[in-house]
C-alpha cells in the first residue's frame, strides 16, 4: 500500500503478507526445521544471502509476521519475538554489555527484572545501579564510564510512577547511553517508542498484546536509531561496520538470541498476532474501566489509599497526561490499611480473578507483599513501592459495573 | 560487462556511471535498509553507497543479518 496506515489500521493490517489459500490470519508454521533441494540453497541462507527459514529457534514464518507487526508499531525498526517479556530483557540486556559493565535502570523495576538485574546478572560480573526515574538529575549523575544502558519502565509496575522518558532519552543520549525502554504497561497504543525516544523497546506481549492470557511471550524492538560507533561499545564495532544502525539486533540474531535460545513457539506467536487486531478497543476499555475503578474506590469510606495515574491527584498525572494522550493504563493500586484486610477483600471478591498477571480481558487482582515481591527485604519492597496493604488490579474488560460490584461487596467483607 | 553477486556471474549493460547504490536499485534488492554490501571482500560504508562505482570483473555479496532476510 502507498498511504501509511494509521496506527488503528496497522493493528490489522501491518506486515501482513498474503498466506497460501488467500490465508488472511497468519499462518500456523508448526514446523521446526525447513528444508531446501539443494546444499547450495541452504548454504545461501545460512549466509545471508538469500531470505529463508532454517530452524525455529532462529527464525520462523509465523514468529516473523508478529516481528513485522511489532516493529510497525513502535515507529519502525526490527523486531525479535521472544518466549517471554524477562526473555526478551535478558536477550536485550546481555546483547549490550559486558562483565565488568554496568546497567542503571530504575527503582521501581517490575520484580523479576529488579533480580534479573541485581541477583542473576551480579553472577557474571555485571553491575546494577539503581535510581529514582523521576528524579533526572540523580540519573544522569549516576551515568559513568562503565554504564552501557539505562533501563526503565513506562509506568512502574506496580508503583505506578511515571518518568519522563524523553526527558530520560534526552539524558541519556548526551552521555552516548542508550535508552531501552519496557512498555508493557502503555503499550504502543498509548505511546509508541518514536514518541518516546526509546532506543530500543520491550514488551512482555502475554499481558495486553496478547489480551486473553493464553500465552507467554516478549518482543524486543530495535528502532535503528542508536549510534553504536563509541568507544563505549567496542564489542558493537564489527556490528556496526557491517550493518550500521541496526548493530544492536545484528549483535542479538548472531549471538545472543540465537545462543540463548529464548525463541517464541509459533503457535504462541500466532495467538498474540491475533491479540493485536483488538488492542485499540481493549486498551481503550482497560482505561476507562481503570478509571472508573479508581474513583470509584477513591470514594469508598473502607479504602485508605488509592493510585491511578488518571486521577487528578497521583503524582503520575501530569507527566501521564503529556506522555499518554489522556489515556492511564489499567493498572491501578489501592489499600485498606493491613495486610489482613487486603486479603478479606481479596478473598470476597466473585468474578475478579486473584492470580500473577495483568493485561487480560478478566479483572486480575493480587496482593504482591506476599506473592510476586514475598522474596524481598522490606527495604526493596519499599524502593518498588509494594506496602504490607498494597492490592494491585489490573481492570478488564467486562462490564464497569460488574467490576465496581464486585468491589464494593468485597469490601463489604472488612 | 560481467560481475559476480552473490556467487553468481551476472551480466549488466554497460554503464560508467553505476555505482553500488544504482546497482541495488537496478537489481530492486530488496529491504535496502538492511542489507550489507561487501566489494571484493572488503565491506562497504553505508553512507557511501552513491560514490563507489562498480566495474566488470568486481565480485558484489549483498548479506542480511538473518535468515528471514532482515
Amino acid at each position: 500500500m502507498d498511504t501509511p496506515l494509521r496506527f488503528d489500521s496497522l493493528l490489522v493490517h501491518g506486515g501482513l503478507e498474503a498466506g497460501p489459500a488467500g490465508a488472511t490470519a497468519v499462518p500456523i508454521v508448526q514446523s521446526s526445521s525447513f528444508a531446501y533441494e539443494t546444499a547450495d540453497a541452504l548454504e545461501d541462507v545460512f549466509r545471508g544471502r538469500a531470505a529463508g527459514q532454517v530452524y525455529t529457534r532462529l527464525g520462523n514464518p509465523t514468529t516473523e509476521a508478529l516481528e513485522r507487526r511489532l516493529a510497525l508499531l513502535d515507529g519502525g525498526g526490527t523486531a525479535i519475538a521472544t518466549a517471554s517479556g524477562m526473555a526478551a530483557i535478558t536477550t536485550t540486556v546481555m546483547t549490550i554489555v559486558r562483565a565488568g559493565d554496568e546497567v542503571l535502570a530504575s527503582s521501581s523495576l517490575f520484580g523479576g527484572t529488579f533480580s534479573l538485574f541485581r541477583d542473576t546478572l551480579s553472577n557474571f560480573g555485571v553491575t546494577a545501579r539503581f535510581v529514582d526515574p523521576l528524579d533526572p538529575e540523580s540519573v544522569r549523575a549516576a551515568i559513568n564510564d562503565r554504564t552501557r544502558l539505562l533501563f526503565v519502565e513506562t509506568v512502574g509496575n506496580p508503583k505506578l510512577d511515571v518518568p519522563d522518558i524523553p526527558q530520560l532519552a534526552g539524558i541519556a543520549h548526551e552521555a552516548g547511553v542508550p535508552l531501552v525502554v519496557d512498555a508493557t504497561v502503555t503499550t504502543p497504543y498509548l505511546a509508541d517508542g518514536a514518541k518516546l525516544g526509546a532506543d530500543i523497546v520491550i514488551h512482555s506481549t502475554s499481558k495486553y498484546i496478547n489480551g486473553s492470557g493464553t500465552s507467554i511471550g516478549g518482543a524486543i524492538i530495535d528502532r535503528g536509531v542508536f549510534n553504536w560507533n563509541s568507544p563505549r561499545f567496542p564489542h558493537f564495532e564489527t556490528f556496526h561496520k557491517k550493518y550500521r544502525q541496526f548493530a544492536f539486533t545484528a549483535r542479538a540474531r548472531k549471538l545472543v538470541h540465537k545462543d540463548v535460545g529464548a525463541c517464541a513457539a509459533p503457535f504462541n506467536s500466532f495467538l498474540l498476532t491475533e491479540g493485536i487486531l483488538t488492542l485499540a478497543l481493549r486498551m481503550e476499555r482497560h482505561c476507562d474501566n481503570a478509571l472508573a475503578l479508581a474513583r470509584f474506590l477513591k470514594a469508598h469510606p473502607k479504602v485508605a489509599w488509592v493510585n491511578y495515574p488518571g486521577l487528578e491527584d497521583s503524582p503520575g498525572h501530569e507527566v501521564a497526561t503529556r506522555l499518554y494522550g489522556g489515556r492511564y493504563g489499567g493498572l491501578l493500586t489501592f489499600g485498606t490499611g493491613a495486610k489482613e484486610t487486603a486479603f478479606r477483600v481479596i478473598n470476597a471478591l466473585a468474578m475478579v480473578k486473584n492470580l500473577a498477571n495483568i493485561g487480560d480481558a478478566k479483572t486480575l487482582v493480587i496482593h504482591p507483599a506476599s506473592t510476586i515481591c514475598a522474596d524481598y527485604s522490606l527495604a526493596d519492597k519499599a524502593l518498588m513501592g509494594v506496602s504490607e496493604d498494597l492490592i494491585r488490579v489490573s481492570a478488564g474488560i467486562e462490564d464497569r459495573d460488574d467490576i465496581i460490584e464486585d468491589f464494593n461487596r468485597a469490601l463489604d467483607a472488612i | 560487462m560481467t560481475i559476480t553477486i552473490n556467487g553468481k556471474e551476472t551480466a549488466l549493460a554497460e554503464s560508467p556511471a553505476r555505482t553500488v547504490a544504482s546497482l541495488l536499485d537496478e537489481l530492486e534488492v530488496a529491504q535496502r535498509q538492511y542489507v550489507t554490501v561487501e566489494l571484493n571482500g572488503e565491506i562497504l560504508d553505508r553512507d557511501a553507497f552513491g560514490n563507489i562505482p562498480v566495474r566488470g570483473g568486481d565480485t558484489l555479496e549483498f548479506l542480511y543479518f538473518m535468515g528471514g532476510g532482515r
